[in-house]
């Protein structure tokens, strides 16, 4: 791994007024990749997603695109740079229709007739769901819907990064489970290169090549996303006793 | 659909009478007995039972009379007695109703030519009609809750009204100018409210629609202040007035001056103005700039996720308001040919968002609609004098008790496979603000 990574973060540090919600964060993911972060609630780990995104702006450190610097890069410039993201809690658009909010995701990349077409089509074959409630409002879908379609909505800019927010808060494990299978098929055919946030550590961790383990706004661990299953540490504190997957 | 909800004859009567029980213990003292001071001090009573038993009778059939209503047009989940027959003829309606309207508005002057009442209401109706429409922009579509949309509307009639008298230049030209000025004002409005939403921007709004009539009044040597603006010129038919001069449209024409021709010509005009307002409208709702107001409206985190500048985004949309809003003024001071601040009262404001509310967020048939009944509305219960505002209230307060989205509460998709389906009202979330 010589080659420059897709996106580095390096000593970022952000804060909601005078609370420090990230403490000088080091990641890096490398094109290909699937990376999770792990941690408990208020860790910092959606902090990071929105830093990415520059809502909040970052205090200090960088983050570097395609080894380009897009830390002061305004919010909505950063979806043009094909940077998707799936945020906390779907965020769909309830009284639009399934269809309008796929294209809302869409109208923020330039991109052919053609080019929108195809990428419709591949989010029915990887949400089929999708093309049955088509005209359906939003905000009528299941829990499980509207995750698809957030993600959907997402994959309808054409990223090269796609930034997942708990995709699985909330679902049913069988739910849950597709959902993950369609971020692995979307790596694995698609080369998309994946950040995903969660809690399900056990999932998660399973799902990608490597994972971070985020503690109070700080990187506690990195490592292969099995090394980080077997540390006795995660064990603990994140599949034992507490939520399983 | 599976557990039937208690509906039918018996549960319409059954609350009928429990009403009437509670009238009759309410009203069997305020009303039944009649007590007054005697000649000499003492108690006198006497009781009154035709009034009880006609009041308690009055409360029975009014309780059956709502519960009926509620049951045919009420909120969903319970099922409805309307019979399938009135269902279809309703959607056959409702798929009729906006091009016979639209029909119906162009034939207004040919059917009441020599009803000069009518077609001045007619030309009031779609003043606020196209006021509706342009803050329906803002207000239905871009969910930014304005109070104080008779600020553009004034800025629109005060930039006609002044550059018609000092400088004598023509509608055709003013037009253009007042909305853009008022869209300029839009975004003046726009830049300081950004981060606002619901109830704080909604106070902002009002601010400066406070502001703009005060400014109005206390400049003076600009505005003449109370006095307002007269002699502000009628419109002209394209550089042909509308007199009967020898140059004036009638005498070009050959035909006899009648000054009905002018009343005729503003109909059309602010009939044009209006549906003009509402192509620009329809058109917009299904470019990705009218997409990213409704999302705006749904979600503000979720559209800056997708890339969607936010700012600019609101900012077109007071803009996009505004300009309507000073189209409508400066149409407004041609036809009354004078304008003062008195004119621009929040009340107007009110008037516009309760249309704009009353009709539907969003739906433009269900705007025109509401404004309609409210303007005309107004009019048709001018008989019943001092009692014209509480039958008003009333009914409005019973619009929303029974239609919380509007007269017309759905919006149709803008992006489809096959054909637009409309979405029903009953999905639409409400209450949003």
């Amino acid at each position: 791994m010589t080659t420059s990574p897709l996106l580095a973060i390096q000593g970022l540090r952000a804060a909601y007024g005078k609370i420090e919600a990230l403490k000088g964060v080091d990641v890096a993911i490398n094109a290909g990749e699937i990376v999770a972060l792990i941690g408990a609630n208020g860790a910092g780990k959606s902090t990071l997603m929105m830093t990415i995104f520059g809502k909040p702006r970052a205090r200090a450190g960088q983050i570097l695109y395609e080894g380009r610097d897009i830390t002061d890069v305004p919010t909505h410039e950063i979806a043009h740079l094909r940077i998707a993201q799936s945020p906390e809690g779907r965020r769909i658009f309830p009284r639009m229709s399934v269809a309008e909010n796929l294209q809302m995701g869409a109208d923020a990349t330039e991109c052919t007739e053609a080019e929108r077409e195809a990428t419709l089509q591949r989010v029915f074959t990887l949400f089929p769901r999708l093309k049955e409630r088509y005209d359906q409002r939003g905000g009528t879908l299941s829990g499980g819907e509207q995750q698809m379609l957030a993600i959907g909505r997402a994959l309808m800019s054409r990223p090269r990064l796609l930034l997942l927010d708990e995709p699985s808060l909330g679902l049913a494990p069988l739910i849950a489970r597709q959902i993950f299978d369609a971020i692995r098929t979307l790596n694995r055919q698609d080369g998309l290169t994946v950040l995903i946030v969660e809690q399900n550590a056990n999932h998660a961790l399973k799902l990608a090549h490597r994972g971070y383990v985020m503690v109070n706004g700080l990187i506690t661990l990195a490592g292969t996303g099995a090394e980080l299953l077997q540390r006795p540490e995660i064990r603990a504190a994140y599949l034992e006793g507490g939520r399983h997957g | 659909m599976t557990a039937k909800p208690a509906t039918g004859t018996t549960s319409i009567l059954k609350t009928a009478f429990v009403n009437a029980l509670i009238a009759l213990v309410l009203f069997s003292l305020m009303v039944g007995i009649r007590t007054e001071a005697g000649a000499s001090g003492q108690l006198t009573y006497w009781t009154r039972f035709g009034e009880l038993a006609s009041l308690v009778a009055a409360v029975f059939g009014g309780s059956i009379v709502i519960e009926l209503l509620r049951q045919w047009i009420g909120p969903t989940g319970a099922e409805k007695l309307v019979p399938p027959a009135v269902q279809s003829g309703m959607s056959f309606i409702g798929r009729y109703l906006a091009p016979a309207l639209l029909i119906f508005t162009l034939l207004v002057p040919v059917i009441f030519y020599n009803q000069r009442y009518i077609l001045d209401l007619a030309i009031l109706v779609l003043t606020y009609v196209m006021l509706g429409w342009g803050l329906n922009v803002v207000v239905g579509l871009a969910g930014l809750l304005d109070l104080g949309y008779v600020a553009f509307y004034a800025v629109g009639a005060y930039s006609y009204g002044l550059l018609a008298t000092n400088f004598g230049w023509s509608f055709w030209i003013c037009l253009p100018l007042a909305g853009i000025l008022a869209a300029f004002w839009g975004v003046l409005l726009g830049f300081p409210v950004l981060r606002l939403r619901g109830d704080y921007l909604a106070i902002v709004t009002l601010a400066f629609g406070e502001i703009i009539r005060l400014v109005i009044i206390n400049w003076q040597e600009l505005t003449g202040g109370p006095n307002g603006v007269s002699g502000i010129p009628r419109p002209s038919f394209f550089g042909i007035p509308l007199d009967n001069s020898d140059d004036g449209l009638a005498a070009k024409l050959g035909i006899e001056y009648s000054p009905t021709h002018r009343i005729i010509f503003l109909f059309y005009l602010i009939l044009a103005l209006a549906l003009l307002t509402n192509w620009a409208t329809i058109r917009l709702r299904r470019l990705p700039i009218g997409r990213a107001w409704e999302a705006l409206r749904e979600d503000e985190v979720a559209c800056r996720a997708l890339g969607i500048n936010t700012t600019t985004t609101k900012l077109t949309a007071f803009a996009t308001g505004a300009m309507f809003g000073g189209f409508a003024g400066a149409f407004f001071a041609t036809r009354q040919g004078f304008i003062s601040p008195e004119s621009f009262t929040f009340q107007e404001s009110a008037l516009v968002l309760a249309i704009v509310v009353l009709g539907g967020m969003g739906s433009q048939l269900g705007v025109a609609l509401a404004a309609l009944a409210m303007i005309g509305g107004f009019e048709l219960f001018r008989g019943l004098e001092t009692y014209r505002m509480l039958v008003f209230g009333m009914s409005m307060v019973l619009i929303m008790i029974w239609r919380p989205r509007g007269l017309v509460g759905h919006r149709a998709p803008t992006v489809y496979l096959t054909k637009a389906k409309a979405i029903s009202s009953d999905l639409v979330k409400e209450g949003h603000g």
